[in-house]
């Protein structure tokens, strides 16, 4: 076992317990560090899919605005009332748990019985080819991105402005 | 010999991906509160935008398409990320909660 093996199963566990401490964390606060945990854990993972771009991506866009984001609608919307009960019922906790579960199964049989090969291939794409390609090819699709992010900006300070004080 | 490592296997991201779907279906259905569950979809859509780069890494990998349209994805998650805070803001100041189970009506 390689120094590169024991670093990408730290990535891993970094991963897993972020993802559990996202969905069992009992504050929301908490929830969203696990988040972040696991954000960091998949840009470590894009970097041993020869991915760095994508990786700096991951980090300066999900942490650096999303979380962000996230954390001033909690500091807005959270503790300011009662406690957010977030681990009321048991009941709900199995029914949701069996379900994923069942996802988990059937998603894990696909994809054993469907791909087989494709195993260490030959991979030199570099930013430069993203970039290539993102202006030559997908030329319409990243301006519909671009769309969509303005329409939603201006949808946002829409809400925030016309639905001030109805009561 | 190089096949043998662990990180050149495939297996193993849809595996972490497949973790990240079930973790945020499993948020979904159990978080009460708008905030939480918005915080499980990230999840989900993390675990999209790794299944992608796996495959574009070892199935096709003469075109970078798969990281681009993770990177539309990332693009796409912040555009509703955006408009779901918006909109959860709005929520508590008319209601004064967000817990999801209270939100019968869209008018009262």
């Amino acid at each position: 076992m390689t120094l590169g093996e024991l670093i990408f199963i730290f990535l891993l566990f970094v991963t897993f317990c972020g993802a559990l401490t996202t969905v069992i964390a009992r504050s929301l606060i908490y929830a969203l560090v696990g988040l972040v945990a696991t954000m960091f854990g998949i840009a470590g993972l894009y970097i041993y899919l020869n991915a760095p771009f994508i990786a700096m991506m991951q980090i300066l866009i999900y942490v650096g605005a999303v979380a962000i984001l996230i954390v001033f609608a909690i500091m807005l919307a959270g503790p300011f009332y009662k406690k957010p009960t977030e681990w009321s019922k048991v009941t709900k906790f199995l029914v949701s748990l069996i379900i994923a579960l069942f996802t988990y199964l059937l998603f894990m049989r696909i994809i054993l019985h469907s791909f087989l090969g494709g195993q260490d291939t030959a991979f030199m794409i570099t930013t430069k080819d993203i970039g290539r390609s993102l202006f030559d090819k997908l030329t319409f699709p990243f301006e519909l991105v671009s769309l969509l992010i303005v329409v939603s900006i201006i949808g946002a300070l829409m809400l925030a402005i016309f639905s001030k004080d109805r009561k | 010999m190089t096949d043998m490592l662990l990180y050149n296997n495939l297996y193993i991201y849809l595996f972490v991906s497949l973790f990240l779907l079930c973790c945020g279906i499993g948020g979904l259905l159990f978080r009460r509160t708008l905030i939480g569950m918005l915080i499980c979809l990230e999840l989900i859509m993390n675990g999209a935008g790794l299944n992608l780069v796996a495959f574009n890494r070892f199935l096709a990998p003469q075109a970078p398409y798969g990281m681009v349209f993770t990177l539309f994805i990332m693009g796409i998650a912040a555009a509703e990320v955006a408009i779901a805070l918006a909109l959860i803001i709005v929520i508590f100041r008319r209601f004064k909660h967000i817990e999801a189970e209270e939100l019968k009506e869209l008018k009262e």
